[in-house]
């Protein structure tokens, strides 16, 4: 069963925050050694399916390993998901050289290999791996920042990087499959920088073309984009992918309202006001606000706008699925 | 002869070629400096806010906005000094000790250039000792400080406390902003002013400086 089967034909209300780190409360474990260990991925998920009886794990979320792979280099800390530091690539001659490298290579090999593992766990979950989009990725390897400017001022330099990143993603996404992945969340953050128009030409081009490529009924993508508001969607929608993860800005019942009912929705409660910055009764409120606003929509499954920051308190995830548990009953 | 309303519009449309090069022209043909920033680069820029609150501007056109601007800044500045033309005031800018975001805070930095400010942008992960030098050394009287990470909110409280503990806290004026960052949570570490986008973060300059 795909992941919009799954949804669509579940008699209950699902959800699936983009949760990693609060299962290291549970095993004590630390962030980095969740990015450069796959049993402690497996270990963290257990812990939460566990504890929340979820259909659904997922690999970890690190937007630091693809470009990594590319040659990238990153700041590790014990308590944060890597940060790719400084630029790799600053001009056209350097993007014309760069070479595409293979799923496996650097921690790439980690995050398949967590897949296979969450494979093996009990109860057969929906396992979800996580992955970069191609325009965050092409931002990483020529900087966040500056990628925004290269957009309008060097086009040619950054669809280089784009057709790059594709065929990379492309191989990954496939290299998952192979693990053993029902569905990937590929995340697009810093596409939702761009205006609708520089989203369409700099991401959903590219997201569509990997997507024809290496999904299939098999294996789910679900694009993930935190930044992207009501009047990106069009420009998302022309990806033709048939789910989707938005976070805050997004007005997800606005949303709702526009796409085919087979198409699914999925997010949107703010990770930091919400999940750290509120205490749990407040947790409570909203989710069952946001579960109230969007009733009658099956194709909509609730969910975090983003991943949990590390600090995020299980009590708060506890709260959020007891609101859950309480809407369904 | 210099076409002025093209300065307006090359800043406006990101365009920093042909900003710099109506600028040169306008000097040559004697045209005042500050009336070149008052009359043309800060209306622009206070245009490249507006389309950007009402989404008809993204993050890439409001950068290259921003740099088209500061291309001009760059020539104008030794004149405007060379002439007594004070600043409005001088902001040191930077994004909080343990953080790496800096889309927004150079957004407000050119958002503040535009509003006739002078920024002195310290960068990223900047320490509370690196705002201090800047309040000290450089006379700095607004202390502008962004933050995108929750975890990172703490460092801004801990900047504050250090710019006390150094003496130098009743010398500026702090604003504060950032995805995470709220009014109340403004109020709690003790900053002067607060904003939750890069065009208020130049209202709310001016208010804590009336205060
Ligand atoms: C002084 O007065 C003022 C007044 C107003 C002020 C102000 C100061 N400062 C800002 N404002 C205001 O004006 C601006 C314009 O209106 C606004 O500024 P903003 O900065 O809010 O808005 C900008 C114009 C556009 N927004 C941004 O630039 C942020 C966009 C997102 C996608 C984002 C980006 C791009 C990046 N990231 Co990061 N990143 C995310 C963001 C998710 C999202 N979709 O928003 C966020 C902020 N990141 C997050 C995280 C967790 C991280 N990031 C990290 C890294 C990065 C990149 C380096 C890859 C990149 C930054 C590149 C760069 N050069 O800045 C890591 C941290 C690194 C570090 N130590 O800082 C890392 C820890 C993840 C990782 N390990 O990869 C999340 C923070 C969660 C939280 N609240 O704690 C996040 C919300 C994504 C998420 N998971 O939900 C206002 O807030």
């Amino acid at each position: 069963m795909n992941f919009n089967q799954l949804v669509l034909n579940s008699p209950r209300r699902l959800a699936l925050p983009i949760s990693m780190s609060p299962g290291l409360a549970l095993t004590g474990a630390k962030v980095s050694d969740i990015v450069t260990n796959s049993q402690a991925q497996l270990d963290a998920q257990a812990a939460l399916q566990q504890r929340y009886q979820s259909p659904f794990v997922l690999g970890a979320m690190d937007l630091s390993v693809e470009a990594e792979a590319f040659g990238c280099t990153i700041a590790v800390s014990d308590s944060e998901v890597p940060t790719v530091t400084g630029r790799l690539i600053t001009n056209q001659e350097q993007a014309d050289k760069l070479a595409v490298p293979q799923p496996g290579d650097r921690r790439t090999g980690v995050y398949l290999e967590a897949v296979r593992l969450l494979r093996q766990l009990p109860g057969q979950p929906f396992v979800f791996a996580g992955c970069i989009g191609p325009f965050s990725l092409a931002a990483r390897l020529v900087g966040v920042s500056e990628a925004m400017e290269l957009t309008i001022a060097e086009p040619e330099l950054m669809h280089t990087l784009l057709e790059k990143c594709t065929d990379f993603l492309t191989n990954y996404l496939k290299a998952f499959r192979a693990a053993g992945a029902h569905g990937v969340i590929m995340a697009e953050p810093a596409a939702g920088l761009l205006s609708p128009r520089g989203l369409s030409a700099y991401s959903s081009v590219y997201v569509k073309r990997l997507a024809a490529e290496a999904s299939d009924e098999a294996l789910s993508i679900v694009l993930h984009n935190c930044g992207a508001k009501l009047l990106h969607l069009p420009a998302i929608l022309e990806t033709g992918l048939k789910a989707y993860h938005f976070g805050a800005p997004m007005d997800i019942v606005g949303a709702l309202g526009k796409v085919a009912p087979d198409v699914i929705l999925c997010g949107n409660l703010d990770p930091a006001g919400v999940f750290v910055q509120s205490p749990p009764a407040e947790t409570t409120a909203k989710t069952a606000q946001l579960l109230a606003a969007t009733a009658g929509h099956r194709n909509f499954v609730i969910s975090s706008g983003c991943d949990l920051p590390p600090n995020a308190p299980l009590a708060s995830l506890d709260a959020f699925y007891a609101a859950v548990k309480t809407a369904n009953q | 002869m210099a076409d002025l309303n093209q300065l307006h519009d090359a800043v406006l449309n990101g365009d920093a070629k042909t900003a710099k090069a109506v600028t040169e022209q306008a000097l040559a043909a004697g045209h005042e400096p500050l009336k070149l920033v008052q009359d043309h680069m800060m209306p622009a820029m206070s245009e490249v806010g507006r389309r950007f609150e009402c989404n008809e501007y993204f993050v890439p056109e409001l950068l290259l906005a921003a740099r088209a601007m500061k291309g001009s800044l760059e020539l104008l500045r030794p004149l405007l000094a060379a002439k007594g033309n004070e600043p409005v005031g001088r902001v040191a800018l930077g994004t909080v000790k343990g953080d790496l975001h800096d889309i927004g805070k150079n957004l407000v930095g050119a958002m503040l250039e535009g509003g006739g400010y002078e920024v002195i942008d310290l960068g990223v992960n900047v320490t509370p000792e690196q705002f201090i030098a800047a309040i000290k050394d450089k006379k700095a009287n607004i202390v502008a400080i962004s933050a995108l990470l929750t975890t990172t909110m703490p460092a801004m409280k801990t900047t504050i406390d250090a710019l006390k503990a150094a003496g130098v806290r009743d010398q500026v004026k702090i604003i504060v902003g950032g995805a995470p960052i709220t009014q109340t949570f403004a109020d709690e570490i003790g900053a002067d002013g607060f904003s939750e986008s890069a065009a208020g973060a130049v209202s709310a300059a001016r208010k804590v400086c009336l205060a």
